[in-house]
């Protein structure tokens, strides 16, 4: 059997300009598609709702809180994954993020903007967003710094500045690389992007100072930003809301959504983007360890949250952990059990972490199963408070699922448009893997008169 | 304007060395370009200092002081007692003030980079295309051309593919 040629440096940079400089008619239907479904799913409903008020979401007393606030938390979550993981990559030096965090963090970025439209949807009048800001003003008022709310304004801020300017960096010397392969409007805006960048030896210096100190500065801030929106419950009196739990719970459920969601990213990459020389078992079977370890840890923290909760006795308490177990919405819960507790056991087995197809599967089910746990959260804490005449039940009306379907679609639109513009492989770092181009070109066979 | 005599490698291992003969030679520094960054530079051409942890360290103080005064100032500002607690009330503040020392870290840690690596670049420097592929290039200013000559003799002594003359405006 012939061997396979080993990769070379022009290799890697020949197949990240192609996915960036040659474009079908696929990526130009599913670009359409995408961007149909979020004008159409997404835009249209919310308009709707702006027109005809808040109602036309089906939020009302008592549950005024319900799945926009359960989509901000899953994409909150769903960005935790990329910066935060590439960061603890970058730091612990290995090698196998080098081809996949560019697309992770990628994800991060838009998983963020899409976070922030679900802020801005939930508010029944968008366009006074701004009084969340602290400004001088006309009223003499200021934000309320004590509010958890206003932590999250200072906390998605940083973490979205962060996060676009963690991925800018480190995208500059590919920046450069593309610049000088493209004409036109695109070497243009490649001169623009890489400032300049040569690859001197005081620039590679630099850079790696200056990611690294962004690295240690980014993980506290992942971390604190989940902490932050779990208080948003937390630090409320509501049953089953008000535990100290929460904070390592959100952020251990946020960093296990968003592994599977970058096993979701790298399928398609693999498959539609042809990257299947760098995007190899390894990550798959490396990231699937990664998801059994965190599915282990986000089900004993659930066996925590039930415990305390009996262990309170507390009667409020036991209706809560009552309603949750086997009442309105027990289904969800047990479904939310299989696909986060119990499916992903299966990746004890290297077979199945290495298998691509049933990875795609299992990460889709961690992430439905995830979905769920934010619904659970918000949806049945609020419909069962202290009161009996107070409970209440939720459903989500059809402006909600269709904004949750549009969200996607949005989602989907942000990275299209990414894999066409940034390298999605970060082309250095996987040059770095390699060995080196040998110093001396291959002497020719003696006796071999060329 | 000032000339530059460019050597074209096809390893790191080799660039290097011609790097560090040329400075061993008496030429100023020589600056290597590379497609990837290259492990012992430090030791052939010279320990590298950064001013970036300066800036990093700057940036969180900045940003800390920064968060505190404007959650604690606010509340002053726009006073709404609550039970009787104090209105600089401590353990929120320090939220703030948290994402705010990271916030002004990251911002402050962008501006030391660019800084100290002359970035981003507004005249023409000396650069070949070749080194954001697959070559290592080093590149060392000559006064003239016995200068030049010198130069080339040391990049093709040390493996040099190619060694062209380059000008850069000044």
């Amino acid at each position: 059997m012939p061997e396979a040629k080993e990769l070379q440096y022009a290799d890697i940079h020949r197949d990240v300009v192609r996915s960036i400089v040659e474009t079908g008619p696929k990526y130009y239907i599913t670009l359409g598609t995408a961007i149909f479904v979020t004008l159409l799913c997404f835009f249209f409903p919310w308009f709707y709702q702006l027109y005809y008020g808040i109602g036309a979401a089906g939020l009302n007393h008592p549950q005024v809180w319900g799945t926009y606030l359960a989509s901000f938390i899953f994409w909150i979550g769903l960005s935790h994954s990329g910066t935060l993981l590439s960061c603890v990559l970058h730091l612990t030096n290995s090698s196998w993020r080098k081809a996949m965090y560019r697309s992770a963090e990628a994800m991060t970025l838009f998983s963020l903007v899409v976070a922030f439209t679900f802020v801005m949807v939930h508010l029944g009048r968008p366009w006074f967003i701004h009084w969340s800001l602290p400004y001088p003003n006309q009223m003499e008022m200021w934000p309320n710094f004590r509010s958890p709310l206003l932590f999250d304004v200072m906390a998605i801020t940083t973490y979205l500045t962060g996060s676009a300017i963690f991925i800018y960096m480190g995208s500059i010397p590919d920046f450069a690389a593309v610049r000088d392969r493209t004409i036109g409007w695109r070497n243009t805006m490649y001169t623009l992007l890489s400032l300049g960048w040569r690859g001197t030896d005081r620039e590679w210096h630099r850079l790696h100072w200056a990611y690294t100190f962004l690295a240690v500065l980014i993980i506290p801030l992942a971390v604190s930003v989940h902490s932050i929106v779990s208080w948003d419950f937390a630090l409320s009196i509501v049953p089953a809301l008000h535990q100290t739990i929460f904070a390592p719970y959100f952020v251990v459920g946020a960093i296990y959504s968003g592994t599977a969601g970058i096993v979701t990213v790298m399928f398609i990459l693999r498959k539609y983007m042809d990257f299947g020389q760098y995007i190899t078992k390894v990550h798959f079977d490396n990231l699937g360890k990664l998801l059994l370890v965190l599915s282990l840890i986000w089900t004993y923290i659930n066996m925590v949250e039930l415990f305390t909760g009996w262990y309170s006795g507390a009667s409020t308490e036991h209706e809560a952990l009552q309603y949750k177990l086997f009442g309105y919405y027990a289904p969800l819960y047990w479904e939310m059990i299989l696909f986060c507790a119990v499916a992903p056991l299966l990746c004890i087995s290297k077979r199945f972490r290495t298998s691509f197809v049933p990875m795609l599967i299992l990460s889709i089910a961690v992430n439905i199963g995830m979905y769920t746990e934010r619904f659970l959260i918000v949806g049945t804490s609020l419909s069962r408070q202290y009161l009996p005449d107070a409970w209440g039940l939720y459903v989500p009306s059809l402006v909600e699922l269709s904004i949750i379907l549009g969200s996607f679609a949005l989602f989907s639109t942000f990275f299209l448009i990414f894999v066409k513009i940034f390298p999605s492989v970060s082309m250095y770092e996987v040059k770095e893997t390699m060995s080196t181009p040998k110093t001396e070109p291959e002497a020719p066979p003696e006796g071999n008169p060329a | 304007m000032t000339n530059f005599a460019a050597g074209i490698f096809h390893g790191p291992e080799s660039a290097l060395a011609a790097a560090g003969t040329l400075k061993g030679a008496g030429y100023t520094t020589p600056e290597l370009m590379s497609p990837v960054p290259i492990e012992g530079v430090e030791e052939v051409l010279g320990e590298k200092k950064s001013v970036i942890k300066t800036f990093t360290l700057m940036g969180g103080i900045l940003g800390g002081t920064f968060g505190f005064l404007l959650a604690a100032g606010t509340a002053v500002l726009y006073l709404h007692p609550t039970g009787g607690r104090p209105i600089i009330t401590i353990p929120p503040f320090l939220i703030i003030t948290y994402e705010m020392t990271i916030l002004f870290g990251i911002l402050f840690t962008v501006l030391g980079f660019f800084i100290s690596a002359r970035l981003p670049v507004i005249r023409e420097r000396v650069y070949l295309p070749e080194s954001a592929v697959d070559k290592f290039v080093v590149t060392v200013a000559c006064a003239d051309d016995e200068h030049f000559k010198r130069a080339e003799a040391i990049l093709r002594d040390a493996g040099a593919e190619q060694v062209r003359e380059v000008t850069e405006e000044a």
